[in-house]
């Protein structure tokens, strides 16, 4: 178990910032994951934490050792690849145990320690075959084992999932976050998917563009996204976002799209640190905190797409869509007039210049 | 009609074979016909034209047996093929992994060098030779000669450490290796087939080099080239003979692309599913 420190960490690709003054820490036995679209510096981040960039600018500590310089082989870390890399010359065994061999770990003991692996991860039956051999899941599972026989202090997920059918990564989910917790080991995860990241990590980070965003529990990124890109990609369906003003009214404010307005009492008011001058902000609005059928905002029903347990409503207020979840044993037609609401309280506001939000963090 | 469309390029096809083909049918005949010092066709067919595989073959005032002269061509091939290959596999390896200042400028100067032909340095390599004492040494011109074809040869082994995925070295070197260990332990086995094209292009185009022979080597340590070269320089030219001869100098390259072919076309699944 090790605590890693990134400092300011810089990575510069000719005029690219793939990274750009990252700053990080993540706690020992800590399952973090690294959130964000394709070419965000999630990837990047990870193979400089492993040791194959040097970072242009900044350190990397593991525990309290600087460790900028240190290369990948000596940095006692495990790592699962996209494409899981396995050796394809070697059988699964030759390929688990490779760790061991390399550091001339005597034949009885890599043999032994590769088995143990091999049936934690239960692909026991599988050590003679050629990874050529092996289906997606069966190769990732050898890939996990190689990454864990040398008991590492730090493991690194590239994707792990991303390559597996949906089912398979279902299942598979559940397992690497079991068996995280199981080993206690410092874990680092990139992924572009945000249920992946919500369900899997302790903590968040999302990245943008090579900037950190924000980072929190999977249920402080969901309650109080810090801008407006972390609001929008956490969570699905994605969160709702009008445009609207803002201006104070008796102690609270009172936000006005061009359809509908809401009021903000004054007990929320408190929370906001400041209003924009241009008075310009964005409201957000989750469809599944928007109740349908009930209510003083009118609208009518533009398109159903059921879900199985809900129904995924757009609603159509004058033009403008909102996306409502509504449990699917009630029936909707097309162009029925319906109300709707939603607790002010669970409402987000974002300046619509800066995209940040309002209200203080927390 | 239908047929006629049908044949028509086997029709084009044998007739571009043909010539080809009627060389080689000539060059057989020659090799094992007997009694045919002028006409096309031999009276009849005999090995005698391989008498030489048990007597010595004598020109002007010398005399060798083919044996003694196969044995140094393989010599020189073998030792050429041996260093192209080393050196490529080691040089393909960086240029296909390492990041180095002025790397597409050594490159582009590698196909260069390659355009540039091999007789224009004789003289150099002649006086290089001269002073480190392996002139008309078989293992000395034999270096002289790989170092024209590992230019192009770096080329050849780049092409296989490239298509091997960024992700199992990278595997490798979080799994303990160092550059070296990876070069030896993960590639070397992954690039095998690249191993064979690397040693069949130093050993054959030494195998088949006159001129580096013909300039470089003493007159007493003949090549098969410099053999068949040194028979046609003779007053009375005995066709057949060189005919058998040329046959038996095809041997060898013919049974190293054999036995390698396997190798050659067996290219490894990389990494995992769907690379």
């Amino acid at each position: 178990m090790m605590k890693i420190t990134l400092k300011d960490l810089c990575k510069y690709f000719q005029q690219v910032k793939a990274v750009d003054n990252l700053n990080l820490r993540i706690n020992a036995g800590e399952f973090v994951a690294l959130l964000g679209p394709s070419g965000c510096g999630k990837t990047t981040t990870l193979l400089t934490i492993a040791g194959f960039y040097k970072p242009d600018r900044g350190e990397i500590y593991f525990d309290d050792r600087l460790v900028n310089d240190l290369p990948p082989r000596l940095r006692n870390i495990g790592m699962v690849f996209q494409s899981y890399a396995l050796y394809p010359h070697m059988t699964v065994l030759q390929n688990i145990a490779f760790p061991l061999k390399i550091r001339k770990t005597p034949k009885d003991q890599w043999r032994r320690r590769a088995v143990e692996m091999a049936k934690l991860l239960g692909i026991a039956d599988l050590l003679d075959r050629k990874p050529g051999q092996l289906s997606g899941g069966q190769q990732q599972r050898v890939a996990l084992a190689r990454s864990l026989i040398r008991e590492p202090r730090l493991l690194l997920l590239d994707e792990p999932l991303s390559n597996l059918d949906a089912k398979l990564r279902l299942m598979m989910r559940a397992e690497l976050k079991r068996l995280q917790k199981e080993l206690d080991i410092t874990t680092i995860f990139v992924t572009h998917d945000q249920v992946e990241a919500m369900t899997m990590a302790d903590r968040i980070a999302v990245l943008k563009e090579g900037h950190l965003q924000q980072v929190g529990s999977p249920d402080e990124l969901y309650d109080h996204p810090c801008n407006m890109f972390v609001a929008s990609f956490i969570g699905t369906p994605p969160m709702n976002l009008l445009e609207a003003e803002i201006e104070a009214s008796g102690g609270g404010f009172k936000v006005r799209t061009p359809n509908f307005s809401i009021v903000i009492p004054k007990s929320l008011a408190s929370k906001i640190k400041h209003i924009p001058n241009s008075r310009k902000v964005v409201l957000g609005i989750r469809p599944e905190d928007i109740e349908v059928g009930q209510g003083e905002l009118e609208s009518t029903v533009y398109v159903v797409e059921p879900l199985g347990r809900d129904a995924l409503i757009t609603l159509d207020i004058a033009g403008v869509k909102l996306k409502a979840l509504a449990p699917s044993h009630e029936r909707y037609e097309l162009n029925q007039k319906i109300n709707f609401s939603f607790p002010v309280e669970r409402t987000h506001l974002f300046a619509k210049d800066t995209g940040k939000s309002l209200y203080k963090e927390v | 009609m239908k047929r006629i469309s049908k044949f028509l390029p086997y029709l084009a096809l044998a007739l571009i074979g043909a010539p080809f083909l009627t060389m080689y049918i000539g060059f057989f005949l020659r090799a094992f016909g007997e009694g045919s010092q002028l006409g096309v066709l031999p009276e009849r067919l005999g090995a005698s034209n391989f008498s030489f595989l048990w007597k010595p073959i004598v020109w002007g005032l010398g005399q060798t047996t083919v044996w003694r002269v196969l044995f140094n061509t393989m010599l020189f091939a073998c030792i050429s093929g041996v260093i192209v290959t080393v050196v490529c596999m080691l040089a393909g390896y960086a240029v296909s992994r390492v990041d180095f200042k002025g790397k597409n400028m050594f490159l582009a100067l590698q196909l260069f060098l390659h355009a540039v032909p091999g007789q224009i340095l004789l003289i150099a390599i002649f006086f290089l030779l001269y002073y480190t004492r392996l002139l008309h040494t078989i293992p000395g011109v034999a270096l002289a000669r790989a170092s024209l074809e590992i230019p192009l040869g770096v080329w050849i082994a780049k092409g296989f450490f490239d298509a091997v995925p960024w992700d199992v070295e990278r595997a490798a070197m979080i799994d303990g290796c160092t550059r070296l260990q990876v070069w030896y332990r993960i590639f070397l086995p992954l690039v095998k087939p690249g191993i064979a094209a690397v040693f069949i292009w130093g050993f054959l185009f030494a195998w088949h080099d006159f001129i580096y022979a013909y300039t470089l080597l003493p007159g007493t340590a003949k090549l098969m080239s410099t053999l068949i070269q040194s028979l046609l320089a003779t007053e009375v030219i005995d066709y057949g003979y060189l005919a058998a001869l040329s046959l038996v100098y095809m041997i060898p390259p013919l049974t190293l692309f054999i036995l390698l072919q396997r190798v050659l076309l067996k290219v490894p699944l990389f990494g995992g599913k769907g690379l």
